[in-house]
């Protein structure tokens, strides 16, 4: 393209390149982006307003529809909410299962956005394969709570039932399946191949700096070398318990960032290995009486989480009725869908495009609420 | 490191909260008078409360207040802060926090978005979410969910069943 010419491209809200249904409005000098704005509001289903009109139990049917690609994390930060302000104790082996349920979500979303990432650049095997591994954590999910996508399965109070211990057991094959032969794979097609290196290597860096100012978390500021992540510094459920590392990068770009996703998993691995191993007997759900009729005293609590993105959190009000006064969803990919598409885009060429935007993890529901 | 109390102890030398509360292990919780609280905010980012989570708003209608929750966190002491402030409803009317985060801009934007709530110094507020709304903004408390739908869309009848809302 001439690079005098001047172009105009309005980049979704239906695209199969967009993270989701939203837009970036483009200006284009040749094929360098001159500005980009985020057109956001195509996904917005009023969930926040939707959940002050149901009592406390609903919404946990609601919640994890708020991001498709990690629906648990949802119903984990909002029934930490409800405990806050409830001081609700969870019994031990809740808490452990809900950690495994987190990991097992982690790794379902990691591999889903990998193949995202290489479908952005070509890679359309990996891609296939990542939908087809997924598939394989969802026949877990199906067994354990009944649904394959939005499971409705961690609940105020704890879990919704017990898993059995052959369950444990498939778990434990899937993820030496997983380690043994679908991560080689994937090494040797993706994390081996030049053209992906070449495609990713400096490319949609974010510094440190420019990472903690505008609040971006996760595998963004972690690609800088830093080890920040709310399972070490906050920890919650079961992850006191349990031994592993946080993966980090150095350079903050889109290649670190996609290696940070591949080193979480196998951390993800180890970490339910070691759940699984020492989970202990008891019951899975604290009694809190009927749960039409769920109430919890007056008070708020900011609580959040590492979800694969990064911090998600909530800001829960209770009046002390039977449903929520207010619930605000932070989303992990705020900051970088609406801010960071206008601040870091400007610069980047067409061909680049689609590795800033899915390397970054943008799940445009968080923030259309 | 400071620890929670260090970080009470540190805030009241500075400034004259309205209310200082531990809320459980590493959160804490403040409120301030809306003249005080973009100072604390700047004051806390200088002392390593450098991450900005995001900015809640609450419609308190029975006291005809808005509530904005600043929620921050620091990378050293790992103790997270909600600094709360108060304004009336009417006008609704406060600073930005632009200057100190620029990432607050779209914050600020979405609740002027969903509450109506005008933020100084932040001139560009035009609609992010919602797209030619001419309904008083839809999270506050006054707004009826149910007789906005009635009003704007029609039901359907499914195999000659009558819908009754």
């Amino acid at each position: 393209m001439d690079k005098n010419t001047q172009t105009e491209i309005f980049f979704g809200p239906n695209h199969p390149g967009v993270p989701g249904n939203y837009g970036i409005n483009y200006q284009f000098e040749g094929d360098t982006v001159t500005s980009a704005r985020a057109n956001a509001g195509h996904l917005h289903r009023g969930f926040e307003k939707l959940m002050e009109e149901r009592i406390w139990i609903k919404n946990t049917a609601l919640v994890p529809r708020i991001c498709v690609e990690e629906p648990d994390i949802n119903e984990m930060v909002y029934a930490m909410g409800f405990e806050a302000i409830g001081e609700i104790e969870v019994p031990r082996r809740a808490d452990y299962i809900r950690s495994i349920i987190l990991e097992l979500a982690r790794i379902q979303g990691h591999i889903f956005s990998i193949g995202g990432n290489a479908a952005g650049i070509g890679q359309y095997t990996v891609m296939h394969w990542g939908t087809l591994t997924r598939d394989y954590l969802l026949d877990i999910f199906e067994e354990i709570t009944g649904a394959r996508v939005y499971h409705i399965y961690i609940r105020p109070g704890g879990v919704r039932q017990d898993i059995e211990a052959e369950t444990f057991a498939k778990i434990l094959d899937l993820m030496d399946e997983l380690e043994n032969e679908r991560f080689p794979d994937l090494e040797k097609a993706l994390f081996e191949n030049p053209n992906a290196q070449k495609r990713w290597q400096g490319k949609a860096v974010i510094t440190k700096e420019e990472a903690i100012e505008m609040g971006a978390t996760g595998p963004v500021l972690r690609a800088n070398g830093v080890p920040h992540d709310l399972r070490k510094m906050m920890p919650y459920a079961a992850y006191d318990d349990v031994e592993f590392e946080v993966p980090t990068g150095k350079n903050g770009d889109a290649w670190d960032r996609i290696k940070i996703a591949r080193d979480d998993m196998l951390q993800s691995i180890k970490i339910i290995r070691q759940l699984i191993n020492k989970i202990p007997d008891g019951p899975v759900q604290a009694d809190l009486g009927n749960g039409l009729k769920y109430r919890i005293p007056k008070g708020d609590a900011y609580v959040k989480i590492e979800s694969k993105r990064g911090e998600y959190g909530y800001y829960m009000v209770s009046d002390g009725s039977l449903k929520p006064y207010r619930v605000h969803v932070r989303g992990a990919s705020t900051p970088l869908g609406l801010y960071g598409v206008r601040e870091f885009l400007p610069g980047t060429r067409i061909a680049d495009v689609p590795v800033w935007a899915k390397s970054l993890g943008i799940c445009p529901p968080e923030f259309d609420r | 490191m400071r620890n929670e109390k260090d970080l009470l102890q540190l805030m009241n030398a500075h400034f004259n909260p309205l209310k200082l509360e531990i809320k459980r292990e590493q959160n804490v919780s403040l409120e301030f008078e809306k003249e005080e609280l973009i100072q604390a905010l700047s004051f806390l980012k200088s002392h390593s409360y450098k991450h900005l989570s995001t900015i809640s708003c609450v419609d308190w209608l029975e006291e005809g207040e808005f509530e904005l929750v600043y929620h921050l966190f620091s990378y050293t002491d790992l103790i997270n802060i909600s600094l709360k402030t108060r304004i009336e409803r009417e006008p609704g009317i406060f600073q930005t926090a632009k200057e100190i985060w620029p990432v607050a801009e779209f914050y600020e934007r979405d609740i002027h978005d969903f509450f109506g709530v005008k933020f100084k110094g932040n001139d560009n507020l035009e609609e992010l979410i919602l797209e030619n709304w001419q309904e008083i903004p839809p999270m506050r408390k006054d707004f009826d969910t149910r007789k906005f739908v009635n009003d704007k869309f029609e039901w359907r009848d499914y195999n000659g069943q009558k819908h009754t809302d």
